[in-house]
């Protein structure tokens, strides 16, 4: 008897449906060039979508493992600096020192370039060091915290400090860094051949493909045995420890992970945006990513995701105007307060309620309307675990 | 040695301002376990107040107190009433909810009022400084000190010998329990999240006039709060009082020795390494798990 | 010759209150050991110190020829102890099957679970695991839908996925039917033998049930050991009892 395909579950069919749905929404992302020929409008979308894979990273920390991460632009930065690093020093020098300086570093009365940009002449190692460094700290900073069973509130006080803190020394160190003004006058990153024009469909495909690529990356995580333990820590942290799980173990390698992630967007964003920025590893982007993911559902990957393109799109769409923008953040605000409250899952929780109530009319069971509560009333009670 | 006093009184004025503005939120988070990220924009509802009773109806600083103390507790009941109520047992989802307040908060002011600086008047009387042990200090910054520790010392009275007080401890210890002795829980709480509220609009109105007052001023506020309540140890006033000031000449000294950034980056640091190693904050009683 | 898991002069204080005072207790390999005593006997207390979850302040316990002491809780449950909880703990937002899945825990390491495809290599087992407790028509159901006794049930199967080799069972038959602590009751002395167990009851019916050799603890020690009726009869554990109405109805 294949009690796994029972006609009566949804959760049997749910994984599937899930990398189904995400494999259109790729498809769909690879597809908009073909319908749009603007390419100001597609670096627009390019950056919204790397947006999402911020958002769909803290997804995996926060929605998966219970890790509200309040520094997730902490690893998003650094993914941002290490590209910007390597594509300033291969810029056209005009205000160059000796050896190709970069100009803040000139202006700084530096005279060569310190030990640690030296590496960054090698877009490989760029590249590498846009995740590794980023999981890196975080693995560091997971071990300080997890290794101490920090938990809750105090873990979402631990990352916003971290972060802080990196952001008050990189605007400190302003001969290193560029301080406030952040590294900008970037060159373009040529790879394979193809130059990576900010406004250009290159560009669009790059990061359409990291996007798919991050995605399923973090899909696949969810689907092994380690993604469903990071789960059952976050409903009851204690009960897998009397398991024999080292609790410890499997947070660091989520968080390292979503961090990694989070890296790589970052990266995307400087290609995009053509520099980096010390507000790129903010507190206001931090918490925005936490309301994209909100919004979206903090606990689908690509309800995060689209949660991300959503709001950041609606309130690009509006900026044009400047009495739009702000009355948009008050909405905005308010529909935030409303979605916790009364939408613990997000968006894409309230799609899969809707499936769930589809597939009870569809087959004699549980009420409906039962069903439906009692999730919410699960959700009440499972969001309090600390 | 006058550097050293002087620094002593850099460090003092720093404390009191910390204190001031922590004292709310030390309350509601002790209390209600509810981490408030709005408690910033209620100092920023604080100071705007002061600035609004000075430029239209022509009040000075001290009249402008016990209103703007009413109507930024009146303010805190409600959000209290209608959203925080419904998030018990997720202090989780608190922080979010409270933050898109804060968002909203700051939002209604830059488009009602606007986002550029505004300035609030030091009352005459104080505006000079005297001086202490051989230092010149400013009076008004005398004059916060002592608001601190009057307004500490009352909020220690409330909690320690008043009914309501009494009734909020029971509601700490077991709030089932104390509903089941005809305890009300929700008026206690919205009194007790309408009270810490006060606090933080009286916080931003006495530190208007030291600083400039804008929509976004509360953030920075927010922060520093916090760390001053998790120093001192959640539930424990005295460990407010203590942190608060242990931050100020922390944070003075650092600053006169380095700079400011490195001044805040450090005690950020350090208090990282104090959540790690002890949660329960430098001054709080053991509480049996 | 030490017994299979031996506690020695175990003190557990609280604050200053003994909840352990002196405890001496000693399960053989394969046992079905019953754990009763008034409240505040320091049952929950020994589990808890057994499984890691609080430390002692003197003695030492020994299980299988390894020190426990020191061991951190997730050691500890590597070395073959397993343990149910008064209050029925699962995963709640998991389904049934998520739940067993993740009990099976004979590899804990990260690295080892990062490997695809685990589902199919566990479905067959957990399917045996969730007839065995009687909820294999809900195998695909969220945790938190269960009834109070199927959650307890749930729990227990974790246990038997987890396959330890020493069972701590805190109340496992609260809140179930008379006909449900029937049933567990048969469970019980079917591990028995191939596991060895400690449970924690009230009710005398079930630990006379399952039991073979019972201990008494009151006020943090080992007062009393034998079988039902030596229990029964001994002098001192019905005073101890006395001020909560007899032993049967604890």
């Amino acid at each position: 008897m294949p009690l796994h395909n029972s006609a009566s579950s949804s959760a049997s069919g749910r994984p599937s449906i899930e990398l189904i749905t995400i494999l259109v929404v790729c498809a769909i992302i690879f597809a908009v060039p073909t319908l749009l020929n603007n390419d100001y409008l597609l670096n627009k979308l390019a950056r919204y979508l790397v947006l999402g894979i911020l958002a769909m990273s803290l997804s995996l920390s926060w929605g998966y493992a219970g890790i509200l991460n309040l520094g997730q632009a902490m690893s998003f930065g650094l993914g941002s600096y290490a590209m910007a690093m390597t594509l300033k020093l291969k810029t056209v020098p005009v205000h160059t020192g000796p050896q190709g300086l970069p100009d803040f570093m000139v202006w700084n009365n530096v005279t060569s370039l310190p030990w640690f940009w030296q590496p960054f002449e090698s877009h490989l190692f760029a590249i590498c060091a846009g995740m590794l460094v980023p999981a890196a700290v975080a693995a560091a900073l997971g071990w300080f915290m997890f290794r101490g069973r920090v938990t809750g509130v105090y873990v979402a006080i631990i990352t916003l400090a971290a972060m802080v803190v990196l952001n008050l020394v990189i605007i400190d160190q302003q001969q290193y860094t560029g301080g406030f003004n952040g590294i900008t006058d970037l060159a373009q990153l040529e790879y394979f051949g193809i130059a990576f024009d900010a406004y250009s469909r290159a560009t669009y495909y790059l990061v359409s493909f990291c996007l798919t690529g991050a995605l399923l990356l973090a899909y696949a995580f969810t689907q092994t045995k380690a993604g469903l333990i990071i789960q059952a820590i976050r409903d009851h942290e204690s009960r897998v420890r009397y398991f024999g799980y080292d609790v410890g173990a499997y947070q660091i390698a989520a968080f390292a992970l979503s961090a990694a992630i989070a890296g790589l967007a970052g990266m995307l964003y400087t290609i995009v945006m053509e520099f980096a920025s010390p507000t790129f590893l903010g507190v206001q982007l931090s918490l925005s990513v936490v309301v994209w993911c909100a919004v979206g559902g903090r606990q689908s990957l690509l309800g995060a995701l689209l949660g991300a393109i959503l709001v950041a799109g609606v309130q690009g769409a509006l900026s044009e105007s400047a009495a739009f923008v702000e009355t948009w953040t008050l909405v905005m605000g308010a529909l935030f307060v409303l979605i916790v409250l009364f939408l613990p899952k997000g968006l894409a929780g309230l799609a899969g309620s809707l499936w769930t109530l589809l597939q009870w009319r569809r087959v004699d069971g549980i009420s409906p309307v039962r069903q439906f509560h009692q999730t919410e009333g699960g959700h009440e009670r499972l969001s309090s675990a600390e | 040695m006058d550097q050293f006093i002087q620094q002593i009184f850099t460090g003092l004025s720093i404390g009191s301002i910390l204190l001031l503005v922590a004292l709310g939120l030390s309350i509601i988070y002790g209390s209600m376990g509810i981490i408030n990220l709005a408690h910033g924009e209620f100092v920023m509802l604080g100071a705007y107040g002061a600035w609004l009773m000075q430029t239209k109806f022509g009040l000075g600083l001290f009249a402008s107190l016990v209103p703007i103390f009413l109507l930024v507790a009146l303010f805190g009941w409600l959000i209290e009433r209608f959203v925080l109520s419904f998030l018990n047992n997720r202090p989780l989802d608190t922080i979010l909810a409270t933050w898109g307040v804060g968002i909203m908060l700051q939002q209604a002011v830059r488009l009602t009022v606007g986002g550029e600086l505004r300035y609030v008047k030091m009352p005459e009387l104080l505006s000079s400084s005297t001086e202490v042990l051989g230092v010149q200090v400013s009076l008004y910054r005398i004059f916060l000190l002592g608001m601190a520790v009057v307004l500490f010392a009352l909020t220690w009275l409330l909690m320690n010998r008043t009914t309501v007080g009494m009734k909020l401890r029971a509601i700490i210890q077991d709030r089932s329990i104390a509903a089941s002795f005809g305890v009300n829980s929700r008026r206690i709480y919205g009194l007790t999240f309408a009270y810490g509220a006060g606090l933080a609009g009286l916080a931003g109105a006495l530190v208007s006039p030291l600083k400039s007052v804008s929509p976004e001023m509360g953030t920075t506020y927010v922060i520093d709060a916090f760390m001053v309540v998790v120093l001192g140890g959640v539930q424990s006033l005295i460990g407010t009082v203590a942190s608060a000031f242990i931050l100020g000449e922390l944070s003075g000294a650092i600053a006169f020795l380095q700079n400011d950034t490195v001044a805040k980056a450090t005690v950020l640091l350090a208090i990282v390494v104090l959540i790690r190693f002890k949660p329960q904050g430098m001054f709080s009683a053991r509480v049996r798990a | 010759m030490s017994a299979y898991l031996q506690l020695s002069d175990i003190q557990v204080s609280f604050n200053g209150f003994l909840a352990l005072n002196q405890l001496n207790l000693e399960v053989n390999k394969g046992e079905l050991r019953c754990l009763i005593g008034p409240n505040g006997a320091g049952k929950t207390t020994a589990l808890d110190l057994i499984c890691g979850k609080i430390k002692h302040s003197a003695g030492s316990v020994a299980f299988d020829g390894i020190m426990l002491d020191g061991l951190e809780d997730y050691e500890i449950a590597r070395a073959g102890v397993g343990r149910k909880f008064q209050v029925p703990s699962v995963f709640r937002e998991l389904t049934v099957s998520e739940n067993l899945q993740v009990a099976r825990a004979k590899h804990p390491g990260v690295f080892r679970n990062l490997r695809p495809g685990y589902r199919r290599a566990d479905d067959e087992a957990v399917d045996r695991l969730a007839i065995l407790v009687g909820l294999e028509d809900h195998l695909n159901m969220p945790a938190s839908f269960l009834s109070h006794g199927q959650t307890q049930w749930l729990e227990i199967g974790m246990l038997v996925a987890q396959d330890a080799a020493l069972i701590l069972m805190d109340e496992p038959t609260a809140g179930m039917t008379s006909q449900e602590t029937q049933k567990t009751a048969d469970l019980f002395l079917r591990l028995k033998g191939r596991h060895t167990l400690i449970v924690v009851e009230h009710d005398m019916g079930f630990v006379k049930a399952i039991g073979d050799v019972i201990s008494v603890m009151h006020l943090g020690r080992l007062l009393a050991q034998g079988s039902a009726s030596e229990v029964e009869s001994n002098p001192e554990v019905r005073k101890a009892y006395l001020g909560s109405g007899g032993i049967t109805h604890a």
